[in-house]
């Protein structure tokens, strides 16, 4: 074997070998699907059908279902989370953003075109109380203790805060125009702000803004890294992924991430996966190179959640 | 490697709408303009496919030749406007949002919009066919608005500039009043209540869709012979709805994409050839007259009809 071959060979397998292995679920919101992928060998293996338009997803506290919300279909699509197969149905009324209190007391549901945020039983599912609300209302999280949650509302460039065991608003502030991503960290509220160019530090208790971390044209989404040492930002307009120290807030590093970039999820072998709107891809980053991979999925990929354990499909079956 | 066609709404999303967007503080509308922007590029596809078909067959096989064909460029207006322009967004900022806040009243009174896939859980899977059941469903739906835009005077003032033209071509499907336009979004969202509406997943069928309805208006003469314009509709079956002595409020063939309706509810005619077009009871200005012209004469025709008083029933 010539010497250039088996260097090509070589780090193949090397290359192969790296990937973390499990199955990724990503939710396709314009192509009204959701792509199943082998972590692995970072194809799409089979790509599900749903009514409309599905965007987000949330874990069961048991992690026994992946719910995913289909917005125009106005459906909850319960999946095995290890080996994607579905369970059941549940009629729900424009599920956008969703996700369950630490705890799992609560299960929240934004309705973003609907100008609704619904608090439903987390064990039971039934519906406690319909928040009508104004306007377009679209991430969310949680206090730690899980007594409050925070929803960013795009349409009125404010965040609201809800009082769950009273089922009673708190108070609603602007933060910045178009806030998109909210996350609770060390005690405040961090928002990305889609029309700004940065993160707006909110105080909890309030709703005032205390400060701004500049981190890149449209900021849209944030997350905190497993290890909760880095917090990574899309940036929507200046297509950039930007990490910041989660101790300061201060920027470390920024990846040109170009197609409109997302959500995140972790992968054990420490590499992001990012949605790309508008490029039907998954960014798979390697944060210490600043390389990425691509995986091919469906229009619009939107959320997406990584599960190690889970099993892929066996089989090309895309499309 | 993607769908071409969605890159390259992707491609203006990101390097063309969403600077726009940002610099304009509308960046909530993120999600509104790659719909735009993917209905704008299948727009612009369907447009370039129908004229590479359709000028061949019209060159070939014309019904009719004109010496003067000024009056078609306002149809190529018409149908750039309506298919890669203005009226998309239109149709996508303030539709949509039309549609949401019902869907969201409805909603809030316990109605969820059922669609055919819940009605019939057997289809959840089954897209392609889940799609033409929508396409008949929605042919249906239009031949019966089309009907009724014949029935009624005052809509009929609107809709008789699409029938105006005496220089039909395959570009006289998108001429209509935008008050018309209007009124068909209207229809097929009240349509889309209550079977749900299928999204932008199947593009393709939906150009085919449109080319069908474009081809039909076409200046040629082609048939699909006596099975074939059974199935689908020629451009020899919809030229006689078309024709001098069909306009006004007695007409035939009023389908789209399929004659069965017509043949369902006895408005079907398939033994007219290749008649002449127009509408001799309309003013010159909606048929020679330019957008705009076209525009205010369908309006005022419009205003007349509204405010004439009906004519009391025979006997």
């Amino acid at each position: 074997m010539r010497l250039s071959k088996f260097v090509f060979v070589s780090c193949f397998f090397l290359a192969t070998a790296a990937h973390a292995s499990g199955l990724a679920f990503v939710i396709n919101s314009g192509g009204a699907s959701v792509s199943l992928v082998d972590m692995s060998s970072q194809k799409e293996m089979r790509r599900i059908p749903v009514l409309r338009e599905p965007h987000h997803l949330a874990l069961t506290p048991d992690g026994k279902s992946l719910l995913i919300g289909d917005t125009v279909g106005n459906e909850l699509l319960f999946f095995d989370p290890a080996t994607a197969a579905l369970q059941k149905r549940m009629p729900m009324a424009d599920p956008y953003q969703l996700g369950f209190s630490p705890g799992g007391k609560f299960l929240v549901v934004n309705g973003l075109a609907r100008n609704q945020i619904d608090v439903y039983d987390g064990a039971t599912l039934q519906l406690l109380k319909r928040f009508p609300i104004a306007s377009m209302p679209s991430h969310l999280d949680y206090a730690p203790d899980g007594s409050r949650v925070f929803v960013s509302l795009q349409g009125t460039d404010s965040l609201v805060a809800i009082d769950l065991n009273r089922l009673a608003v708190l108070w609603t502030a602007k933060v910045g125009k178009t806030p998109a991503g909210v996350m609770w960290h060390d005690g405040k509220v961090l928002v990305a702000n889609m029309g700004t160019d940065y993160v707006a530090m909110v105080n909890p208790a309030d709703g005032r803004v205390t400060g701004k971390i500049h981190t890149g044209k449209g900021a849209h989404n944030l997350f905190i890294s497993p290890d909760r040492k880095i917090i990574w930002v899309n940036n929507r307009v200046a297509g950039t992924t930007l990490s910041l120290d989660a101790a300061t807030l201060a920027p470390i590093r920024s990846y040109a991430i170009p197609g409109g970039p997302d959500d995140i999820a972790f992968a054990p072998d420490g590499k992001l996966w990012i949605t790309r709107r508008w490029a039907e891809k998954v960014a798979v980053l390697d944060p210490t190179t600043g390389a990425y991979g691509t995986v091919d999925v469906g229009r619009s990929p939107h959320g997406l959640f990584l599960n190690p354990k889970g099993t892929p499909p066996t089989g090309v079956a895309a499309r | 490697m993607g769908d071409p066609f969605d890159l390259a709404a992707g491609w203006l999303q990101e390097h063309l709408l969403i600077p726009l967007l940002y610099a304009l503080d509308l960046m909530q509308w993120e999600d509104v303009s790659y719909g735009w922007a993917l209905f704008a590029v299948y727009g612009a596809v369907q447009v370039a496919v129908t004229f590479a078909v359709c000028v061949p067959l019209e060159r070939w096989r014309p019904v009719e030749r004109w010496p003067d064909a000024a009056a078609v460029w306002v149809d190529v207006f018409y149908t750039v406007l309506s298919r890669v322009g203005v009226l998309p967004l239109f149709t996508f900022v303030l539709f949509y949002r039309a549609q949401v806040s019902l869907n969201g009243f409805l909603a809030d009174h316990g109605w969820v919009p059922p669609t055919l896939e819940r009605l019939f859980p057997p289809l959840l899977g089954q897209p392609v066919l889940t799609f033409l059941l929508y396409a008949i469903i929605l042919d249906c739906a239009d031949y019966w608005r089309h009907r009724l835009s014949h029935m009624f005077g005052w809509w009929w003032a609107l809709h008789s500039l699409h029938h105006a033209q005496r220089q039909m071509t395959f570009w006289s499907d998108d001429r209509n009043h935008v008050l018309d336009d209007l009124i068909g979004a209207l229809w097929f969202g009240l349509i889309a209540l209550a079977i749900g509406v299928p999204p932008l997943q199947f593009p393709l069928l939906v150009l085919v869709l449109r080319f069908l309805e474009s081809l039909s208006h076409a200046n040629a003469r082609v048939s699909f012979g006596w099975l074939g314009e059974r199935l689908l509709i020629s451009p020899r079956f919809h030229r006689a709805h078309h024709g001098l002595l069909a306009a006004g409020q007695r007409s035939c063939n009023y389908g789209a994409v399929l004659p069965w309706w017509d043949m369902l509810f006895g408005t079907a005619d398939f033994s007219r050839d290749y008649v002449a077009t127009g509408d001799p009871t309309g003013p010159e200005a909606l048929a020679s007259g330019s957008y705009l012209r076209q525009q205010w004469a369908g309006l005022r025709r419009f205003a007349r009809a509204l405010t004439k008083t009906p004519r009391a029933p025979a006997g």
